[in-house]
């Protein structure tokens, strides 16, 4: 009997302390949980560098898709300028910079100068045009980008019902 | 004693935590997850010399846009797309056979055509419908509804299979026109 007793007063002993070392919840955990978050934010999200200077209505559709391979997509704004020194009739702007009609051969051309050579063929042009614009514009940019052989084209839409 | 030298040791990590979310908060606000959705079309490479192909005439569905947003359609003047899809899947398939419709799927062209003060948002209301009307033929052929036959995992065999079975001989033939000068 004597020696089962003396060892049981041992383990009494040994939990006592450990459950007083434990009366405060670690969180030490809880910052590499909001890092990982933080990280996983960092790289699916891009940061807005340049404000747009359009002003964009992007109209409604359903049977939109998606498109997987986000490298390849360059995209060209078009809508009224946001400010009104630029005047009102609608204009394209890509990347922080005013592109005009016959730049856009030129435009192209650069774009797929930053692309790996076998992707170059498959680069989509996403077009985000406001609701407004006039079916003039959009054909003219249609037309200047088959000239400059980039013929896929995104018509950026809103989906319908959502936001 | 020994119990407390060891709290000593830890460091306090409580404030971390802190940091870390005042950072996952910059991001979320100072960024925007981009979202590449909307309807993808290929357009026809550049010709020098463009020569004309005659297409039969019942092959060809035709809607016009005008500038005052108003559509004709096979002759029709419209005010809205109503219906617009079911027709045009009649017309795709054309299961009776009917003289007036498209002689087979493969033949059939949607062609489009917008004046140039047409509003770009009446193009894509009309751009949406035959693409919907399009899915949905699809879909249904391999059981499915144009939405989810849209969501098709394309990378997975499975569905890829799926997929080509829905499209197979029925292309979206759709003919976007260049638009005639305004007051045309």
């Amino acid at each position: 009997m004597q020696p089962t007793v003396k060892p049981k007063e041992n383990d009494m002993k040994k939990i006592k302390t450990k459950t007083r070392s434990k009366a405060e919840i670690s969180t030490a955990s809880l910052p590499d949980i909001v890092f990982l978050l933080l990280f996983f934010f960092m790289v699916t999200a891009t940061i807005r560098t340049v404000d747009d200077q359009v002003e964009v209505t992007q109209p409604q559709a359903e049977a939109i898709s998606k498109v997987d391979q986000k490298t390849l997509i360059r995209e060209l704004a078009v809508g009224p300028p946001k400010d009104a020194l630029v005047g009102s009739e609608a204009r394209i702007y890509s990347e922080g910079k005013w592109i005009k009609m016959e730049d856009i051969a030129q435009w192209v051309m650069e774009q797929k100068q930053t692309l790996p050579e076998s992707q170059r063929d498959q680069m989509i042009v996403m077009l985000r045009a406001d609701e407004y614009v006039k079916m003039g514009m959009v054909a003219d940019i249609q037309t200047e980008l088959r000239k400059a052989d980039a013929r896929k084209i995104l018509y950026r839409t809103r989906q319908q019902g959502g936001q | 004693m020994r119990s407390k030298n060891l709290q000593s040791e830890s460091i306090n990590t409580g404030s971390m935590a802190d940091i870390a979310f005042l950072l996952l908060i910059f991001f979320l606000v100072s960024t925007t997850i981009l979202q590449e959705k909307g309807l993808i079309l290929r357009l026809p490479p550049e010709v020098k010399n463009p020569t004309s192909v005659e297409v039969k005439d019942r092959n060809v569905y035709n809607i016009r846009i005008n500038s005052r947003n108003q559509y004709l359609i096979e002759k029709d003047l419209r005010q809205n797309l109503v219906g617009l899809r079911e027709e045009l899947q009649t017309f795709v398939l054309n299961d009776t056979g009917s003289a007036e419709w498209a002689e087979s799927p493969e033949k059939a062209v949607v062609s489009i055509k917008a004046d140039r003060g047409t509003d770009y948002k009446t193009f894509i209301a009309v751009l949406d419908e035959v693409k919907a009307a399009y899915y949905e033929i699809y879909g249904k052929r391999v059981g499915v509804t144009g939405a989810e036959f849209r969501l098709l995992d394309l990378s997975d065999p499975e569905q890829r299979a799926l997929y080509d079975k829905g499209r197979a001989g029925i292309p979206m033939n759709i003919s976007i026109a260049e638009p005639d000068a305004a007051n045309s």
